[in-house]
């Protein structure tokens, strides 16, 4: 009967930690917190490596002005992500997309560690 | 099966050092990303000349040219450097339009920029809020682009020009 | 001269380490292993003479040297000028070579090992350095000649011009380097056959002392960053931040996996492929950075030719290895005693994690570059990427960890079970709280709950073993406590600096005070400062809480002279639970624009990082 306690316990973590993934945060919904939160996932093309909202560059300053005046036109965050991925590229934005190029790395390391997971389970029923 | 796992790391690097090789062979910059706009037409932006506020174009109406579109301003050191290889572009493609947008300037200085270094192109368009370099990506000045005859873009150059890029990236595509 | 007398050092100690190889092969003859060790220190003096005479050269600013002139300048403080030797890539792999014979130097006077065993570590140290050493020789040699005769030299970055910084590559490369001679180790181990006990141990000892460099040497990176660089980070998931913690987690997953050894279990094969991995993953991460091919804050001056002489030898060194650990390696024929959970399977686990993440950040580093050869279109993998992957993936390790030493070897019961219970309902109890009186956040939550449990079952395991054991063998029972509990106060401090760091943009006018959450801020005044490669600005501020004065603080701008470059030096008033950090912008119409970032318990980061590397350096043991 240890197993069925095993995977009692182990699904309890996993979702209670799910769970918690799934509560998103609550904070004061903002211009400013949505430029800072915008501009934290934006590559400054002229920096070697920082995000726009780190960088107080000409470029990262002009996109900062664009961006604050396309929140205040109510544009989504999906909108100006887009609207900048067309004119810089996907380089411009520090996520990788979830789309067929992206698959293998997105799904690889949850595959694996899924993959090693029932491995161990199967070597400790194994042994006993 | 024991010895294919084992084999796993082996097989591993080489295809990972395949990969790094073949992109260090090619000699790519990391700080020059490719462009987005490849392969896509042209932006449909409106220009007004420098020398002429009533004189308009809309890019999109430049039809059956092939384009060359230089981004400059006066304050941009390089710019100043590439200047003279525009006039010897324009000298060995004569039906090539060479467009110049003058970017992030003040128009009084750019007009005596070109009043004193010379002006190179067949039209120079007003870009003082930076907006048209906004739809064309440029992030840094000179940029320059090549538009062929169907109006897309086919080739972007991020920097000052030099006579080896003319000759080996942008003539075979005149 | 001084060129010449350093040139001749690198090339005398490549000659003799020629010697050592082509020795190795007449071991029956009479005084062939007198010549070996001799010739190990010689080779070794002569790398120093070499590492030396460019340090003389750079003290001395002798501008003939072409790698002194530029990266160098005459008005450079002495200390950064002494340093400096080793700030680019010519010095820095000098340098490299040096630590690498240090390791084979400091190894040959080693007891324990069969003499066999000892010396075929010695020939494979020998034929690393050997590839390392002409790579410096034939593609990156720093006592070029300058064929005009030069005044002055082109100067150094200025962020570069500090202490921390200073250190930094030196610690770094005690532990990158150093893994070198793990590798040594396990091939020579492999092909006598002889991965026993003794080896066992040499290797443990050898591998805690590197990777407790390599912890000292990460966290010295970041904790410049978090100063320096001016926006309250310390960890940017940055390529070249990245290809350093992928061999300290692998060298992590080694040193849990030595002590599995020790008590009947044995993952022989496990444990060798770790060992080779290590060294493995600091030369592709060597690779990374001086190819070029990444883009980087921390990139160094590159050139293609030199990234594939890398990549050759990154190849045939992993390749060679790999092909002997494939042949060689054979597996011990007991059993694992798996059960759930005792001590063996929680070090599994954790060795599976600490894997699964060191792949993940390899996969995210390199993808980019695959993409781009694939299909020429440049995406970003950058810290939300990591964050979303490795993180989830370290939490459930993070959560075993608290009790993991606790466990037994043979069952799967945990001691006094009740009270890890207890602490872990207390801790959960705490961290709502916390959140209620705060605010609640996920990643908030997760890590002061990790944290405090992980505190509180050490803590309850200290207690235990006290009972148990007295002050007996403290360390041999309590080390793993220590380092558990560095971690837990490390993930504390992460979490409350990042999730309730307050970040305040406000412009003050001489003498205006502002208030952040209950502490006065005021701006008393600015200086100006003529220093010796520098012209300073200086706002000095005052902070206040209940209106007594608790700090000033005084960030600062800077003029550099000679590479006219303007940095901006981050004023910090560090507390033990707080820091309160200050940076100066720019001024309009007499007011200036400051930033103001209060970061609750940062410093802990730090404190748990020295508790970590004070339990690997004290688990060094004869036995």
């Amino acid at each position: 009967m240890k197993y069925s306690l095993f995977y009692k316990k182990s699904l309890f973590i996993y979702f209670y930690i799910i769970l918690i993934f799934l509560i998103t945060t609550i904070s004061e919904a903002s211009i400013e917190s949505d430029i800072k939160n915008i501009t934290s996932k934006l590559r400054c093309m002229t920096c070697q490596n920082q995000t726009i909202y780190s960088s107080d560059t000409e470029f990262s300053l002009s996109i900062k002005k664009i961006i604050r005046q396309k929140l205040k036109n109510n544009e989504s965050e999906k909108e100006i992500m887009d609207f900048l991925i067309n004119r810089y590229g996907e380089y411009i934005v520090l996520e990788p997309k979830f789309n067929k190029q992206n698959l293998f790395l997105w799904l690889f390391p949850f595959i694996i560690l899924a993959l090693s997971l029932v491995f161990f389970i199967l070597r400790i029923r194994k042994n006993t | 099966m024991n010895k294919l796992i084992l084999s796993l790391p082996i097989i591993l690097i080489f295809i990972i050092s395949i990969f790094l090789l073949i992109f260090l062979l090619q000699n790519k910059d990391p700080n020059v990303p490719p462009s987005a706009l490849l392969d896509k037409k042209i932006p449909p932006v409106n220009l007004v000349d420098l020398f002429n506020d009533n004189k308009l174009i809309n890019l999109s109406n430049l039809k059956n040219k092939e384009i060359l579109i230089n981004f400059f301003a006066s304050w941009c050191a390089p710019c100043k450097v590439e200047h003279p290889l525009l006039f010897q572009i324009k000298k060995q493609n004569p039906n090539l339009y060479i467009l110049g947008i003058n970017h992030k300037d003040k128009k009084h200085d750019a007009i005596n920029y070109l009043n004193q270094d010379g002006n190179p192109y067949d039209f120079v368009g007003v870009d003082k809020k930076g907006l048209i370099g906004l739809e064309f990506g440029v992030f840094g000045l000179p940029e320059t682009f090549l538009i062929n005859k169907s109006g897309k873009i086919i080739y972007k150059y991020l920097g000052p020009l030099t006579k080896k890029v003319i000759t080996n990236e942008i003539q075979p595509l005149l | 001269m001084i060129s010449l007398i350093g040139f001749s050092g690198l090339f005398f100690s490549f000659l003799l380490s020629i010697l050592i190889f082509v020795i190795y092969f007449f071991q029956n003859k009479k005084y062939s292993e007198k010549i070996l060790y001799y010739a190990i220190y010689s080779s070794f003096v002569c790398i120093l003479i070499s590492f030396f005479s460019l340090m003389f050269a750079y003290i001395n600013s002798d501008f003939t040297n072409y790698n002194v002139f530029q990266n160098s300048h005459s008005s450079k403080p002495l200390l950064y000028k002494i340093a400096g030797t080793w700030s680019n890539h010519e010095g820095s792999m000098l340098l490299w070579l040096v630590i690498m014979i240090f390791y084979n130097f400091l190894f040959s006077f080693n007891k324990t090992l069969d003499n066999n065993l000892k010396k075929l570590t010695i020939f494979f140290q020998t034929l690393l350095y050997l590839c390392f050493s002409s790579y410096v020789l034939f593609a990156s040699n720093p006592f070029l000649v300058n064929s005009i005769e030069m005044n002055e030299g082109l100067g150094l970055n200025p962020i570069l011009q500090d202490p921390a910084l200073a250190i930094h590559p030196p610690m770094l490369y005690f532990g990158y380097v150093g893994f070198s001679l793990i590798l040594s180790l396990a091939i020579a181990g492999l092909i006598l056959d002889k991965i026993n006990t003794k080896w066992i141990l040499v290797t443990k000892n050898w591998t805690l002392f590197c990777w407790s460099m390599l912890t000292g040497g990460i966290a010295l990176g970041s904790y410049w960053a978090y100063y320096e660089l001016g926006w309250g980070g310390w960890w940017f998931w940055d390529p070249v931040e990245n290809v350093s913690l992928m061999p300290w987690i692998a060298g992590l997953a080694l040193v849990h996996s030595l002590m599995l050894t020790q008590k009947e279990q044995l993952l022989k094969r496990w444990i060798v492929f770790l060992s080779i991995l290590c060294f493995s993953l600091s030369i592709f991460g060597t690779f990374l950075v001086r190819s070029g091919i990444l883009t980087s804050v921390h990139s160094f001056a590159s050139d293609s030719s030199r990234g594939i002489f890398i990549l050759i030898l990154f190849l045939v060194i992993t390749s060679f290895s790999f092909i002997v650990f494939i042949f060689k390696s054979t597996d011990s024929n007991k059993n694992l005693n798996l059960l759930f959970l005792n001590k063996t399977s929680t070090l599994v686990i954790n060795n599976i994690l600490m894997i699964i993440a060191c792949i993940t950040i390899l996969l995210g580093t390199i993808y980019p570059i695959i993409i781009e050869v694939i299909s020429n279109n440049r995406i970003s993998v950058g810290a939300p990427y990591y964050n979303s992957t490795v993180l989830p993936i370290l939490l459930p390790g993070f959560l075993l960890m608290s009790v993991a030493p606790a466990l037994s070897w043979q069952t799967n019961k945990l001691p006094k079970l009740k009270s890890y219970l207890f602490s872990f309902i207390l801790m959960s109890i705490i961290t709502l709280l916390v959140s209620y009186f705060t605010f609640f956040n996920t990643w908030g939550f997760i890590g002061i709950f990790l944290s405090l449990s992980i505190i509180g079952a050490s803590l309850i395991s200290f207690y235990n073993n006290y009972n148990n054991y007295g002050l007996k063998k403290f360390i041999i029972y309590n080390n793993a406590l220590i380092a558990h509990i560095g971690v837990g106060i490390m993930i504390m401090g992460i979490t409350c600096s990042s999730v309730f760091q307050s970040e305040s943009n406000l412009s003050f006018s001489i003498n205006e005070t502002k208030e952040v959450n209950g502490y006065v801020y005021k701006l008393e005044e600015t200086k100006i400062y003529n220093k010796k490669n520098y012209q300073e600005l200086m706002g000095v501020f005052k902070i206040y809480k209940n209106n007594k004065i608790i700090a000033k603080v005084k960030p600062s701008k800077r003029y550099y002279n000679v590479s006219k470059m303007i940095t901006t030096e981050v004023g910090i008033y560090r507390h033990w639970f707080q820091d309160f950090y200050i940076i100066l912008g720019s001024e309009n119409d007499n007011k200036w624009s400051v930033k103001i970032y209060q970061n609750p318990l940062v410093n802990f980061i730090w404190f748990g990082v020295v508790l970590m590397i004070i339990s690997g350096l004290i688990g060094i043991r004869k036995k």
